[in-house]
């Protein structure tokens, strides 16, 4: 390949690659979002750049809303709505992470775990245990109990230590499965019980299902 | 079966002259008795001293025929093999067996990279034309996974190979009508105000799944 046409090459990518660096998500936006809404969620979208706020998240809800043909102002709610929990959300991961800059990561699991109904103050308890680990199998694992109506800081004491036993990543979504398959053993548990019978077991719980 | 005539057996035993005999049982006299010097003067000969004096007497004649006859016989007549393998040519054969069955497999879905996992989607919409699921994995495009039912049985089904982690996603049936999947782990609102809830899937790595 001659230098001619390797600067070529370079010159005729350099603007995508910049759009790459410095977009906010809002050009995958264009001719799937409609044009009404378009504004709304362009603005959004600059202040969730603005406040080092993770985009893939407000874009994937701009791109399902316009899918589902939602109506523009419900859609553009559903997106603010979510740039809002990501604000909730880095001031949890800062919180609980203090000293540096929230990462991105965090922040959009965080999001998340909100959206399914975890409470701040559980997210930030989960965090905290385990600063430096991914958080999003933890806030997940705990959002099933919760969501099967296990008590949301007894749900928090199990995976807390179930991650001091030495279990991580998808393995605490285990702890939350074991939980679950034991209330709903034949004969009956409470949920107290049943989160005292996995605490008994751990770290030894059944691997869960792909 | 009817006994014997008393007086035809005496006869037969010598205990009373054949000439005394009614006409129909001195028929039968003469049947009997010519029965008995048969076998009196038959010599005796195995089974197998037959079947080897059979083979004998016509050595020639199975490499009598030629190679043409022989070989459609040989593929006419049934016949037991057996075939001995060494353990290394049954392992041989045990590896190319599976690949051959595996082909297909691994030709519709490419295998998952160490961060990626398999999910499996699975919906009971008996009657529906088309069935493809859409969401946070695929953009929230339409037509990029669609699920089969080959057999008809209202029960269609996809896999894809996806990035670890947690994935939104809803059934979209006839390409109209949006649906949850209904055999879901996990639901979470899709925050646009109508209460609708999003399918949640978190794919494991496969490094992960047991």
């Amino acid at each position: 390949m001659s230098l001619r046409l390797v600067l070529a090459l370079a010159v005729a990518g350099a603007p995508a690659a910049l759009g790459a660096q410095t977009g906010n998500g809002s050009t995958r936006l264009a001719g799937r979002v409609p044009a009404a809404a378009l504004p709304a969620i362009d603005s959004i979208l600059a202040a969730a750049v603005a406040e080092s706020l993770p985009t893939e998240p407000l874009v994937q809800k701009a791109l399902e809303g316009s899918a589902k043909n939602i109506p523009v102002d419900r859609l553009v709610n559903g997106v603010r709505r979510g740039y809002l929990q990501l604000r909730q959300a880095r001031a949890i991961v800062s919180r609980a992470v203090p000293g540096q800059a929230p990462p991105e990561g965090h922040v959009a699991a965080v999001a998340a775990a909100l959206a399914r109904g975890l409470s701040g103050p559980v997210v930030e308890r989960l965090l905290t245990a385990a600063p430096n680990e991914p958080p999003g199998p933890a806030l997940h694992a705990a959002a099933d109990l919760v969501a099967h109506h296990f008590d949301p800081d007894s749900a928090a004491d199990l995976l807390v230590d179930a991650h001091n036993k030495g279990l991580r990543g998808v393995r605490l979504l285990d702890v939350a499965m074991a939980a679950d398959h034991e209330l709903q053993r034949p004969g009956g548990r409470t949920p107290s019980e049943a989160l005292a019978h996995v605490r008994a077991m751990l770290p030894n719980v059944r691997p869960g299902r792909p | 079966m009817s006994p014997i005539d008393q007086r035809l057996q005496e006869a037969l035993d010598g205990e009373r002259d054949p000439g005394d005999l009614p006409t129909d049982l001195r028929e039968s006299y003469a049947l009997l008795s010519a029965a008995a010097q048969m076998l009196k003067t038959m010599p005796s000969v195995s089974v197998a001293s037959r079947v080897m004096a059979e083979i004998r007497q016509n050595p020639a004649t199975v490499h009598s025929e030629g190679s043409a006859r022989r070989l459609i016989g040989w593929l006419g007549g049934g016949r037991a093999v057996t075939v001995r393998l060494r353990p290394v040519w049954t392992l041989a054969l045990a590896a190319g067996l599976a690949a051959v069955l595996l082909v297909p497999w691994s030709n519709s879905l490419p295998t998952p990279g160490v961060a990626q996992g398999i999910a499996n989607f699975v919906g009971h919409f008996p009657g529906a034309q088309s069935v493809e699921v859409v969401g946070s994995f695929n953009d929230w495009s339409r037509g990029a996974l669609a699920l089969n039912d080959d057999d008809h049985d209202g029960i269609w089904h996809a896999n894809a190979v996806l990035p670890a982690g947690p994935h939104e996603y809803m059934f979209v049936v006839d390409g109209e009508r949006w649906v949850s999947d209904p055999l879901a782990d996990r639901y979470v609102d899709d925050g646009f105000g109508a209460g609708q809830q999003n399918s949640l899937v978190i794919v494991r790595p496969v490094s992960a799944q047991p």
